[in-house]
């Protein structure tokens, strides 16, 4: 039997569709912006990580995190400044900082630790290592925190 | 200090999809999970099955009872509605429910539905993407239902009216609460102005709001004087509206998103949801908190007591303590799984909490709005319980931890 009239796309025929776009309130940065400002941060990081400034460094990367569409370089720069921030912290010093995290700063690094579960071996991202940061995160900031990692459609 | 008051009308925990009470609490409608809707009366401290009323061929999702006119609305899967009113029988004389079909017009299941204050009205939320507002058309001499359709774009999760008969909230599944005019001519007066708006013909946007990171609204609630509304969404937070401000609170909730929420006061809410506990959040203009928790974790609940503290203070994450996650944890570390022919439920895998599973419904119980003494909730474990509201526990550190509300101004 043919089943090509499965892969039609029938939103297309629907007036009232609901699109990805309108779930969430775009963010009102030019994707060139947006990139820019994840370099500038990128370099701030590696100064405050330089200075051991850790806590500094997340809140720092965490800021303003990027989402939406056509963003997905700068999705990828901010993903490898906080891999790099979690990959560098001693395993003792965690539960400080996400309990000095902002909720808001919590909730994206939940993002965050997701995302990184999600490609295993992209760039330096360590299972290991993010599900340290999780169970620590999980403690500090509930479970609340892990359904708004899955309900937010701000995708980082 | 009475605790609350703890009822099983649902066999083998059959849910509790929804409940109401009559006017003075000798009887409740509830249904069980099915498309039957069943009447109980109070007998001293039980209750007892009395009447059975069928009509509906889908499951129900939702029952209301109106105090002054007496008549219970019920809403289901089915895309009906029926209005039951109390009328003698013609041959044995006796009060028996007769249904009446209201046309509600909608393609999709109805999913929530609430009598106006003035018991003249009453709204239908659906999965149609609409609200059906029906009226009683005495030359017809049946329910009409009218459509509140824009801006809608998924489907309605729950209503709640205004106290002027007028304005109704909606949370949908689009992630908005939105507050509409559900003005009827035929019905109505004309409104006096209110914060939310002055001219109000049908199907008014009022307000559309969100919180930040969306999630279904599974709740909302106008404050007894109609001039704030909460809502609770899937995000595990509650937010509060004052539309006047204009400024939004929301509470981000460290622990599993909230479903159902009602007034207890202008100044206080409780509501509950996946986390099996009735929280009460209290506040003002000025900014709102989480203040506690109706269900006392130190108080001794029959034969969970030890286990009850135990997972209690075992872990600072609440429910990750449960009995799924050590089942897991024992599979995983020691080999160990309780295969089917394990004993059933045993004293460890119950909640440290009055309800056994997700609360579904909060309801005013006892008092009138604005000064309400009493709350009843019903949810999946098939237990419906009364709860004094002025009995709230604080939340201790090892329990679930409200973080702060963060103001914002929009």
């Amino acid at each position: 039997m043919d089943g090509s009239f499965r892969k039609i796309d029938i939103d297309q025929y629907d007036e009232d569709v609901l699109l990805e776009s309108e779930l969430y309130e775009p963010d009102e940065r030019d994707p060139s912006q947006v990139v820019s400002d994840a370099k500038q941060k990128a370099a701030t990081v590696r100064q405050s990580l330089a200075r051991g400034d850790t806590a500094g460094a997340l809140t720092t990367a965490l800021e303003g995190a990027p989402y939406g569409p056509n963003v997905d370089e700068a999705k990828n720069l901010t993903l490898q400044t906080v891999v790099s921030i979690l990959n560098s912290t001693k395993a003792t010093e965690i539960p400080n900082i996400v309990r000095a995290l902002s909720p808001d700063a919590q909730d994206t690094l939940m993002k965050y630790l997701y995302k990184g579960m999600a490609m295993p071996g992209w760039g330096d991202v360590s299972g290991s290592v993010l599900l340290g940061w999780h169970e620590k995160l999980t403690e500090a900031a509930g479970t609340g925190c892990i359904v708004r990692a899955m309900t937010d459609r701000r995708l980082v | 200090m009475a605790p609350p008051e703890l009822y099983s009308l649902g066999q083998n925990q059959t849910a509790i999809s929804s409940h109401a009470f009559n006017a003075n609490r000798t009887e409740v409608a509830v249904s069980l999970n099915s498309k039957d809707a069943t009447i109980w009366e109070r007998r001293g401290h039980e209750w007892k099955q009395t009447e059975t009323l069928s009509e509906h061929d889908k499951l129900i999702t939702s029952i209301d009872w109106a105090p002054k006119s007496n008549r219970i609305v019920t809403c289901a899967q089915d895309r009906n509605a029926y209005v039951w009113q109390q009328s003698p029988d013609s041959q044995t004389g006796r009060m028996i429910w007769k249904p009446t079909l209201v046309l509600l017009r909608i393609n999709r299941a109805a999913t929530h539905v609430r009598w106006s204050p003035n018991e003249d009205k009453f709204a239908v939320a659906s999965g149609a993407r609409a609200i059906a507002i029906c009226s009683f058309d005495p030359e017809g001499d049946w329910w009409v239902s009218r459509l509140l359709k824009k801006p809608i774009r998924s489907t309605v999760l729950s209503v709640d009216w205004h106290p002027n008969n007028v304005l109704l909230a909606a949370g949908s599944a689009d992630m908005k609460a939105r507050v509409f005019s559900a003005y009827i001519k035929d019905v109505d007066k004309r409104p006096a102005p209110t914060v939310w708006g002055e001219k109000l013909p049908f199907n008014t946007i009022c307000g559309e709001y969100s919180s930040h990171a969306g999630g279904w609204v599974h709740a909302v609630g106008f404050s007894p004087s109609g001039d704030v509304l909460a809502f609770a969404s899937h995000d595990s937070s509650i937010s509060i509206v004052y539309p006047g401000g204009p400024a939004i609170y929301t509470i981000k909730l460290s622990s599993l998103p909230l479903l159902t929420l009602t007034w207890t006061t202008e100044n206080s809410i409780i509501a509950a949801g996946h986390d099996c506990q009735p929280l009460v959040f209290s506040g003002s203009e000025g900014g709102w908190d989480l203040t506690g928790t109706l269900d006392d974790p130190n108080a001794n609940k029959t034969g969970g007591g030890a286990a009850r503290a135990g997972l209690g203070n075992a872990s600072p994450v609440g429910r990750l303590n449960s009995a799924a996650f050590n089942t897991f944890r024992n599979a995983d570390t020691r080999g160990i799984s309780s295969g089917p022919g394990s004993p059933g439920p045993s004293a460890e895998s119950e909640l440290f909490t009055v309800h056994q599973n997700t609360i579904t419904s909060v309801r005013l119980y006892e008092g009138i709005p604005g000064n309400v003494a009493r709350v009843s909730t019903s949810g999946v474990d098939g237990k419906l319980v009364v709860w004094d509201v002025a009995q709230v526990s604080p939340i201790g550190v090892t329990g679930i931890v409200g973080r702060l509300a963060g103001t914002h101004l929009k």
